[in-house]
């Protein structure tokens, strides 16, 4: 194959690109109705980190040991961490193709930072601290794009109160994203190009409730009623630019590592497992606290959540946390009993929830690195997890830290088209595909054999 | 587009190249495949040199970027 542009929508639903913006989309309407299109699943959890990485190694979370954008630090209560590049300890696509003397693009794709080598050039993603710091491989790409965009943007800072400000800093970065895109692919030498736009997941998590008539919160005529069509023909526009930019001899790969929908509400995990006996407090919150802040009896608690959009338990095991009270040999059996509680849970109206829990190794098989000991999925993911405690109920309509707008959802976009504009030139419909099949899949389209590591399967794209 | 220079490699390494890359796809050259490599090698040591990509306040604005936005 001669080149190919991978385009990676973070969050972007096949219910939205596929469904009614789609007719509104002539550039990716033209991918769409010249390849191959379809759903594929996401990992578990169908969080950004570890998705895309899922994709770009083949491999799954347990054997990536990445869970979440942010991991406890080996069994302490309250210490955690970031999730960056160096953590990533297995070869992604580029590493592959450049061992074959192929040259990749890399621009955001997360966790990129810090910026790791490549044959090639890279631009790291949105948990870059800020502009200020070293983003790109090579180091002098910066002041290139410095000169080209002035401060680059990473990411849009949230503030609930302030909604215009968040939608004009989301198109502003992702104007800044596709002017450094389509700079670097006429510029530099490639044969793979990956382009991450977090802008859709922030657009989701931020204004979801505002375009979704389902949204419990939708209120008809509101102002921001048009935005998701506003910002995906926004775009559109770009990527119709950048595909001229490249020529139509170029592949062209269209990715979403989850899909999103309607939030119903935040369940507070810590507030449920202390009524359950499983949490003890010395002190009992007796307004909205965050859990690391409680005072929390940790040699009388037997395990505690966090909260995010899927919930992870941590056990309190004997020997293994500071104050340990579970012994080892009863850890499958206090296991059991909370995994039987969980799928008790029943939602406000008193309807059993549709709840998801298992362990770690019952998904993945090999679960390396810090990983959760139970995880959670609040009515299919219909619920956030909500971390804190002090709450009058367990059922939060509004989050307890930000948006109450979008959760995230199993289904992922692909589209494909072929070099040559689409040598089918008719749409076609691929079943049955995860993003694990990714890795494999991008070495395929380059004639290279995936490595027997990759867990994935090439979708066939003949 | 990327401008290119000359460098000098004893003619027996030059070789050792040739027979090595003779071996792999891709590699269209001794050069491209000597490029690559000196790129590995210089980034290492320029990470070296590069501060740590981490101060405590960058977790704690990381940190609340992603609480903000419900992930955490």
């Amino acid at each position: 194959m001669k080149r190919l542009l991978v385009l990676c929508l973070d969050s972007v639903p096949p219910t939205l690109l596929f469904g009614k913006l789609l007719e509104k989309l002539p550039n990716f309407r033209k991918i769409y109705e010249n390849g191959t299109h379809g759903v594929l699943r996401s990992c578990h959890p169908p969080i950004t980190v570890p998705a895309w990485m899922v994709m770009m190694t083949g491999k799954n979370p347990g054997r990536l040991g990445i869970y979440g954008f942010r991991h406890r630090r080996g069994s302490s209560y309250n210490e955690g961490y970031i999730v960056n590049s160096t953590h990533v300890k297995e070869p992604c696509v580029w590493d592959v193709l450049a061992e074959h003397g192929l040259k990749a693009c890399v621009v955001g794709l997360p966790p990129s930072y810090p910026p790791k080598t490549i044959h090639g050039n890279l631009v790291s993603c949105m948990i870059t601290p800020s502009a200020e710091k070293e983003y790109t491989y090579p180091l002098e790409l910066k002041r290139e794009i410095q000169r080209l965009v002035g401060e680059y943007t990473f990411d849009v800072p949230f503030r609930i109160e302030d909604r215009d400000g968040v939608k004009r800093h989301l198109f502003e970065m992702t104007e800044r994203r596709f002017k450094v895109a389509e700079y670097l692919a006429n510029n530099k030498s490639w044969d793979l190009f990956i382009l991450h736009e977090i802008g859709f997941d922030r657009l989701h998590h931020a204004f979801w409730k505002f375009f979704d008539e389902a949204h419990p919160k939708y209120v008809k005529g509101n102002k921001y009623e048009r935005i998701a069509e506003e910002y995906y023909s926004f775009v559109d526009e770009r990527v119709g630019s950048l595909l001229s930019a490249i020529g139509e001899e170029a592949s062209v790969l269209v990715l979403s590592d989850h899909g999103s929908k309607a939030m119903q509400g935040a369940f507070a995990i810590n507030q449920w497992l202390e009524q359950m006996g499983f949490v003890k407090f010395v002190k009992k919150p007796d307004s909205v606290t965050e859990f690391d802040k409680a005072e929390v009896d940790w040699s009388a608690t037997r395990a505690w959540g966090w909260g995010g959009y899927y919930a992870r338990i941590f056990f309190n095991v004997k020997g293994r946390e500071p104050q340990g009270v579970i012994p080892e040999q009863d850890l499958p059996a206090v296991k059991k009993e909370l995994k039987e509680k969980i799928m008790h849970i029943r939602d406000p109206t008193g309807r059993l929830m549709q709840n998801v829990v298992f362990e770690p190794e019952e998904v993945y098989g090999e679960a390396i690195g810090d990983k959760p000991d139970l995880m959670v999925y609040f009515n299919n993911l219909d619920w956030r997890s909500a971390g804190t405690v002090g709450h009058e109920t367990n059922y939060l309509s509004e989050n307890d830290t930000g948006p109450d707008d979008s959760v995230h959802s199993m289904d992922c976009v692909f589209m494909f088209r072929g070099g040559g504009g689409g040598r089918r030139r008719t749409s076609q419909e691929m079943k049955g595909g995860n993003i694990i099949d990714i890795g494999p899949t991008i070495l395929r389209l380059f004639d290279i054999r995936p490595p027997s590591e990759m867990e994935g399967r090439a979708i066939d794209l003949d | 587009m990327t401008k290119y220079t000359t460098v000098s490699l004893p003619v027996t390494l030059h070789k050792r190249v040739e027979r090595l890359i003779a071996e792999k796809e891709g590699f269209k050259s001794v050069s491209d495949y000597v490029t690559y490599v000196l790129r590995e090698v210089v980034a290492m040591h320029e990470t070296e040199k590069t501060p740590a990509p981490f101060t405590s306040k960058d977790v704690e604005v990381i940190k609340s970027r992603l609480k903000a936005l419900g992930y955490i």
